[in-house]
């Protein structure tokens, strides 16, 4: 049976999200730094009680923070979790020419074994990028793009990279309401019949979306030129002012990990 | 007639590919005009709108606005004074709030930041906009889509405003919602030029109809001239207006007031005989 095709694409939510986020009103480069910080924690303390900690306290944040219900939440983790779990895998698993201790695989040439320290540190690997994805999302979940660009505007990121960047997240929502339209167009006429049509219509789609999207980028300039655009984002920024509370929150928060980090390494020996 | 406020002389364009899209136009906009653009598809009304907007620039021909000639530079100060709704409201959505993308226009004119709060909160209000503020426009309905593209332009307090087929794809609330915006604008003393396919509405709205065929002005005169010419009608493939018809097959029989000719059903009922 063939699985429903889902209506909101990752990307476009992700966005949909940021802007009716409840963190909305808060001072973006206060989010921009708020998350690198504790990507930065999560990293160089290397600690899994800490990177626990910040999966947690991120997913309450952008739950309830960021206003995204818990299966969206899981499915926008499932794809950075995928990709770990491989990867932890791949740490965790050690080849050798005989059985090792305590537990290996015989793939008939070789072994597969695990130890417990690469179990371990594939464990922590997983904890630690997962505590930076989180903190990521938390950024991404609560910043608009537009708002993201007036950050690295206001730390004089040069402007040309800044614009280019913007226009290039826009062209991603055309490109894809383009290629949405076009793929609801072909299924409706059985495009999608068996597999081989799929593909001739996957092709196609792919050939025309390109002469359309330049159709509709030239559409999309001519409205920007007409509304005096001259090469030049002076987009409306809201002025939100960093809270003092707010300033407290973050400071606590580095300060529990820090002691999470220095009371569970002090267990540790 | 009110003072002429943009006057276009044997205006040619034609593009890249080399298909003349508007050959020798002619053309004198008063102030305050409601002026109802008609032509069948790839008439060059899109074209021609671009140009009046200064977004195209045509290989031959002048623009004037308010007598001034309007050359290379002055193209930008074109775009000032003349606001364009494009019919895709899509493609005018460029920021990631309504807010912000109302005041897009305005910051682009580089007015003050009070300036521009002004201007956004007074468009949103005329547009009936205010409790969409910080939603994102990509994900609103059609029709309130296109209230936030009509407010992008009102927000730059433009005096001439051109909708491209502005009725296309809106729901019959919100093609009346539009109308009374057009009503109200125009009671304000905009200058308003409208492309539409739809005979019923021209006729009701328009005080002046351009008919445009093939790159060229076809004809040009109130609605009720432009209408009664079969020979444009039929050359511009367009449709006599309902109004229009009943009031003909009406005053064959002789119950309605001789040229009375009724723009909508109100006025039809009083011109009625007995």
């Amino acid at each position: 049976m063939k699985r429903h095709r889902k209506h909101l694409h990752g990307v476009t939510s992700i966005d949909y999200y940021a802007c009716q986020s409840g963190l909305r009103q808060w001072n973006g480069c206060y989010k921009v730094c708020a998350a690198i910080v504790i990507l930065i924690l999560c990293l160089l303390l290397d600690n899994p009680w800490v990177s626990m900690a910040v999966i947690l306290t991120m997913g309450v944040v952008n739950l309830r923070g960021n206003g995204v219900s818990f299966p969206v939440y899981l499915g926008l983790l499932k794809i950075p979790i995928a990709f770990l779990l491989l990867g932890g895998l791949g740490v965790a698993l050690s080849i050798s020419s005989h059985p090792m201790e305590p537990m290996s695989i015989s793939m008939h040439w070789f072994y597969l074994y695990v130890t417990r320290e690469t179990l371990m540190e594939a464990l922590q690997l997983f904890l630690k990028a997962m505590g930076a994805v989180s903190a990521l999302y938390l950024l991404a979940l609560s910043t608009p793009a537009s708002e993201l660009t007036a950050v690295l505007r206001s730390i004089h990121m040069p402007k040309l990279l800044v614009e280019l960047m913007y226009m290039i997240y826009r062209f991603i929502f055309i490109l894809m309401d383009v290629q949405q339209g076009m793929k609801n167009a072909a299924i409706s006429r059985l495009g999608d019949a068996d597999f081989k049509t799929s593909c001739t219509t996957f092709g196609q789609i792919g050939g025309n979306l390109l002469i359309l999207s330049l159709k509709k980028a030239n559409t999309y300039y001519d409205a920007m030129i007409s509304r005096g655009y001259e090469g030049d984002f002076p987009f409306w920024e809201e002025k939100k002012s960093v809270k003092a509370w707010q300033l407290v929150i973050l400071g606590l928060y580095i300060t529990v990990l820090l002691l999470i980090a220095r009371i569970t390494s002090v267990i540790d020996k | 007639m009110r003072g002429e406020i943009l006057n276009v002389q044997h205006l040619s364009y034609g593009y890249p590919s080399g298909h003349l899209a508007l050959s020798d136009i002619s053309l004198s906009i008063g102030s305050g005009e409601r002026i109802a653009i008609m032509g069948s598809n790839g008439a060059g009304k899109s074209t021609f709108f671009l140009n009046l907007n200064g977004v195209l620039k045509a290989q031959s021909g002048e623009i004037y606005y308010q007598g001034t000639k309007i050359s290379g530079k002055e193209l930008k100060e074109l775009r000032r004074h003349v606001g364009f709704v494009f019919q895709d409201a899509d493609s005018q959505m460029i920021a990631s709030t309504v807010q912000a993308e109302v005041a897009f226009g305005p910051m682009n004119l580089k007015l003050s930041r009070d300036e521009v709060e002004k201007r956004v909160t007074q468009a949103l209000q005329y547009m009936d906009l205010q409790s969409y503020r910080q939603r994102p426009p990509h994900y609103l309905s059609g029709g309130e889509k296109k209230r936030v593209s009509i407010a992008d332009i009102i927000a730059m307090q433009s005096e001439i405003i051109l909708f491209d087929e502005p009725t296309a794809a809106l729901d019959p609330l919100s093609a009346d919602m539009l109308e009374q915006v057009l009503a109200d604008l125009s009671r304000e003393g905009k200058t308003l030029l409208i492309s539409t396919h739809d005979v019923n509405f021209a006729y009701r709205w328009a005080e002046r109809i351009v008919v445009f065929d093939r790159g060229k002005i076809l004809a040009d005169g109130n609605p009720l001239e432009v209408f009664l010419q079969e020979q444009v009608l039929e050359q511009a493939h367009l449709k006599k207006p309902e109004m229009l018809k009943v009031y003909e097959t009406l005053s064959e029989q002789g119950l309605i007031e001789p040229e009375s000719y009724p723009r909508e059903a109100g006025e039809l009922a009083k011109a009625l005989i007995g």
